[in-house]
């Protein structure tokens, strides 16, 4: 058994293909992460004028009633790896009481080129995508094949040695050769990101990484028994190299890109975006009815809060939020106003009572709409995606594209995650505010006695979710992998046992 | 060399890689078809929605009277879907499909909430298609700049990679070239035949695709289309020469056809699949981090000389001197607006034609470029339909300073109530925008891009030549 590995690994190693595939995937990935690295840098420091930026305009908002909190979305240092949606998708995000934030109300901060995202981007899973599975094919498609046309096989198999372990032999001297390669580029892109000031990995980071080495190897392992069963079952190399290469663009180029072109959604979303956006608008109308009634029956106020109160300086505002396709509708408003003339407290006094009783209402308005439109974003955007990925599953790419993404955090639970935090801030914030009874306060939308101090404001902060559940999310690909792995080997192993030589 | 062309190209027809391609290519293409069919209509549908809306903005502003229309100005204008979508998709879900039409800003209220102070409407700029929420997962889009640009060059390499070194390792070229043929057309006879047996699937496919999208009837292709059509086969047909030749090059150099294939196969992952984006990585990375208003706070820092101007107008006694002052300060205002914004997209586009530039080093790119301008959709076609938009609005405020002028009860003001017009116009007379591409235009635009292109495949077929000639057999 041991000849044999031998055997196989000196004959791999000395090949002028074998120098290729170091050459190429050093080059390429450590090209590429430099690039990265470069481009992580700009978003990083992108990130950091928004949040400077964001704390200048705390420091200017003077009521509570003005100001939104505004909240930045870090970039994942893992996208290195596997991009997946952390560009993709909005980074900046407003946190306003009367509204619950998602991901899909979130925006691009100005600091990025909207334009640039039609340009294409790649990371490191998309380089082992292409050029490991096309290695290990050329590493693949000759080993049963090439010995078959030179005579060798039958040599080998007339003395007392099992093809089960010829097979066996074959795959681990491969995988080896295979193997020196992709992981001396990764150790070599890591060596580079922990230079980088820029980056700061955690111990869970390396470990994230480490998964995705074993989801790589295991992807590439996939390709060579894909390589080796085209292999065994044809006589010329040839014919062997030909299909190869035929089922290598098949699996990663039309396949993943085909299948979601094809895949219709089921079922029409635009009309049950409509009924949702009415049933949401309902409630709003109810708000809005309430509020009216309110103020009609205080007589001190005639209709409008700030309408009697002479002030001098200042604006309010107040309005529909409305915006279909995301099915964001929301009463908006707030005021900023610099003192008022003499002997008009008690006037004041109302307007405060009107606040006391309004926000409870807009936020009870807006946990109302929250459980309508739940349900529907999920299955305008996030059914459709699911079902997408589980069409991509068939092809071994599709798996480890996924794998990896769960892993590195980037995929839609990453950013999930990141937006489940920002709603449960926006939760502290009011029971802040509710704390500090600062509905019915003076400085909810007038400045003049006292501006708002923001310092004890609550803090937003994210952690990225624990490793172990980021492993959880990736196992069921993996284990894919892996069964994909063994199927291919029986398969091989039948083939090869029953055959002439 | 015919004889060299044919004999190839017989060769090829018995061959399983060819049997393979023309299904490959035929499923490509059909479901590129069937995808466009069920979207185009929708898309069409919902442009013409938006223009009904605008229009409909246009025409009740028209009625209502000439200050009107020059204050809420006409509705927002919208990109006209190319019917030649399915050509190259060139990104258009991640670029604005609009160019937006302000609301007048309210400078000043009073206490019961009447405007006192409303300025006039200006043109922007939305940055992305906001629209696009999608969070599934990332793939190419099937169109032909996909199908071309990655499978066929793919195929390309596939059928030459053992035009010369399988002949040497089945003893046959020695036995041709013993005949008294010159080198260089066993060469251009192996190109043809290589370039003539991609292009049968790929023509079949073409044609299939082309009658399903032709006989539906919820899609109409115009001439000048069909022009545009065959444009991009013939671009298609250079590009793959240039993997032809790519290939022919490798196979007369290598011994083995193995390590042909792998070279190949090696170079076209860097070449198609990697360039453009490591590329791009690059070239994005030029651009630097600050924002656009930081840029412009730069270069304009006073943003009160405004408000002087207004305020030395009002304190006039002459009404007709206060009403020029607010007409200048709206004017102004909204001429402002519109620079600020214009020049953002010009910021924008600059750092975008910066990287297309760099990017343009692949052929891939420079493929995917054409293809996007031959089709109408991508980049340089947004700002082709932004420059449009700019005209109209000129040739509009022309019209409402015209129809203004014609009026002898006006006091010839713009953009004041009391100035100006108060008669309503009829909706026929405004002029309408219309979204039109122009095709020697779009020639105009692709010219470096088509010669650089061309250079790259007389590059490459030389040095076939070269390589052939040199090698022994």
């Amino acid at each position: 058994m041991m000849t044999l590995i031998r055997r196989e690994l000196l004959d791999n190693l000395m090949t002028f293909r074998f120098a290729v595939a170091v050459f190429i995937i050093f080059l390429l990935v450590v090209a590429n992460t430099a690039v990265l690295i470069k481009d992580h840098e700009r978003r990083l420091a992108g990130h950091k004028t928004e949040v400077q930026k964001s704390r200048n305009y705390m420091s200017e908002g003077k009521t509570y009633s003005v100001i939104e909190l505004h909240v930045d979305r870090p970039p994942n240092p893992l996208s290195i790896f596997n991009t997946g949606l952390d560009k993709r998708l909005g980074n900046e995000i407003w946190v306003y009481y009367g509204h619950i934030p998602t991901l899909w109300d979130a925006e691009k901060h100005s600091s990025q080129n909207p334009f640039m995202n039609i340009l294409s981007s790649i990371d490191i899973v998309f380089i082992f995508q292409g050029v490991l599975s096309l290695l290990a094919l050329i590493f693949a498609y000759d080993t049963l094949a090439g010995e078959y046309e030179r005579g060798t096989l039958r040599l080998v198999l007339t003395h007392s040695v099992s093809r089960g372990h010829i097979l066996l032999a074959k795959y681990i001297s491969a995988m080896v050769c295979l193997l020196v390669p992709t992981l001396m580029s990764l150790i070599l892109a890591l060596i580079l990101l922990t230079t980088s000031p820029s980056f700061s990995l955690s111990m869970q980071d390396f470990l994230r990484i480490g998964g995705i080495m074993v989801a790589s190897i295991a992807y590439l392992s996939v390709f060579y028994l894909i390589g080796m069963l085209i292999s065994s079952m044809t006589r010329r190399t040839s014919t062997a190299l030909m299909l190869s290469m035929f089922v290598w663009g098949f699996l990663v180029l039309v396949y993943p890109n085909m299948i979601v072109a094809v895949i219709q959604p089921s079922n029409p979303p635009e009309e049950r975006k409509a009924s949702a956006h009415n049933h949401i608008k309902q409630i709003w109308e109810a708000f809005e009815r309430e509020r009216k009634h309110y103020l009609t029956t205080d007589t001190h106020l005639e209709g409008d809060p700030y309408g009697n109160l002479p002030w001098r300086d200042g604006y309010n505002f107040e309005h529909f939020q409305d915006k279909v396709s995301v099915l964001q509708y929301y009463y908006h408003a707030g005021a900023e106003i610099d003192g008022f003339r003499e002997a008009r407290e008690s006037q004041v006094l109302h307007v405060q009572d009107y606040h006391r009783f309004l926000v409870p209402l807009i936020i009870d308005a807006a946990e109302h709409t929250w459980r309508v439109r739940k349900p529907v974003l999920e299955e305008l955007f996030v059914l459709p995606a699911t079902i997408d990925k589980i069409w991509l599953r068939l092809s071994p790419t599709g798996i480890y594209d996924i794998a990896t993404q769960a892993l590195a955090g980037t995929d839609l639970n990453g950013i999930q995650d990141f937006f489940t935090a920002v709603q449960q801030y926006r939760q502290s914030v009011i029971d802040y505010y509710y704390d500090k009874k600062v509905f019915a306060s003076r400085e909810w939308f007038s400045f003049d006695k006292a501006a708002v101090d923001w310092r004890t404001l609550p803090q937003f902060s994210f952690q990225r979710s624990d490793i172990s559940i980021n492993v959880k999310r990736a196992l069921p690909d993996l284990f894919l992998l892996l069964m994909i792995n063994i199927v291919l080997f029986i398969g091989i192993f039948l083939v090869f046992v029953r055959r002439e030589v | 060399m015919w004889h060299i062309a044919k004999r190839e190209i017989y060769d090829n027809l018995n061959s399983l890689r060819f049997a393979l391609t023309t299904v490959l290519l035929l499923a490509l293409m059909v479901t590129n078809a069937v995808k466009h069919l069920r979207e185009h209509p929708k898309r069409v549908q919902r442009y013409q929605d938006a223009v009904t809306e605008s229009l409909n903005h246009l025409t009740d502003r028209a009625d209502d009277s000439l200050y009107t229309l020059a204050q809420y100005g006409p509705g927002n204008f919208y990109k006209k879907p190319s019917p030649l979508h399915f050509c190259a998709n060139g990104g258009e879900s991640l670029l604005p499909d609009a160019v937006e039409v302000g609301e007048p800003p309210v400078f000043m209220t009073d206490a019961e909430g009447n405007r006192l102070l409303e300025g006039i409407w200006s043109l922007s700029y939305p940055d992305a298609n906001l629209h696009n929420k999608n969070v599934g997962p990332k793939v190419s889009q099937v169109d032909w700049a996909f199908i071309i640009g990655y499978i066929l060059s793919l195929i390309a390499l596939w059928f030459t990679f053992d035009a010369f070194s399988g002949e040497r390792e089945h003893g046959t070229l020695r036995l041709m070239l013993a005949n008294s043929i010159p080198r260089h057309t066993v060469l251009i006879g192996k190109f043809f035949g290589a370039l003539l047996s991609i292009s049968i699937p790929f023509a079949l496919a073409v044609l299939v695709n082309l009658l399903l999208i032709s006989t539906a009837n919820t899609v109409h292709l115009t001439t000048e289309a069909w022009g545009r059509l065959g444009i991009i086969f013939c671009l298609a047909l250079l590009y793959t020469s240039l993997f032809v030749a790519l290939g022919l090059l490798v196979s007369a150099r290598v011994q083995q056809s193995a390590v042909s294939l792998m070279i190949l196969l090696l170079t076209w992952v860097t070449l198609v699949v990697f360039m453009p984006s490591t590329l791009a990585s690059i070239a994005s990375s030029f651009s630097p981090a600050t924002s656009f208003e930081e840029f412009w706070k730069q270069r304009h820092p006073i943003k009160e000389d405004l408000w002087e101007i207004y305020r030395e107008g009002r304190s006039s006694k002459s009404e007709d001197r206060r009403l020029r002052a607010k007409s200048e300060f709206y004017t102004k205002n909204a001429e402002r607006d519109e620079r600020k914004h214009e020049e953002r997209l010009k910021y924008r586009s600059a750092q975008v034609h910066r990287a297309r530039a760099i990017t343009g080093i692949s052929p891939a790119t420079l493929l995917q470029h054409l293809m996007e301008g031959f089709a109408g959709t991508g980049f340089e076609r947004h700002l082709q339909f932004v420059e449009n938009t700019q005209r109209y609005t000129r040739q509009l405020r022309e019209f409402v300073a015209d129809t203004d002028r014609a009026d002898p009860e006006s006091l010839h003001i713009l953009g004041v109530r009391e100035g100006m017009s108060e008669k309503p116009i009829s909706p026929e007379a405004v002029p309408r925008f219309e979204d039109t591409l122009n095709l020697s235009k779009d020639f105009n635009t692709a010219a470096m891009e088509l010669l650089l292109l061309t250079l790259f495949v007389l590059v490459l077929l030389s040095g076939a030549y070269l390589a052939f000639v040199r090698v022994e057999v």
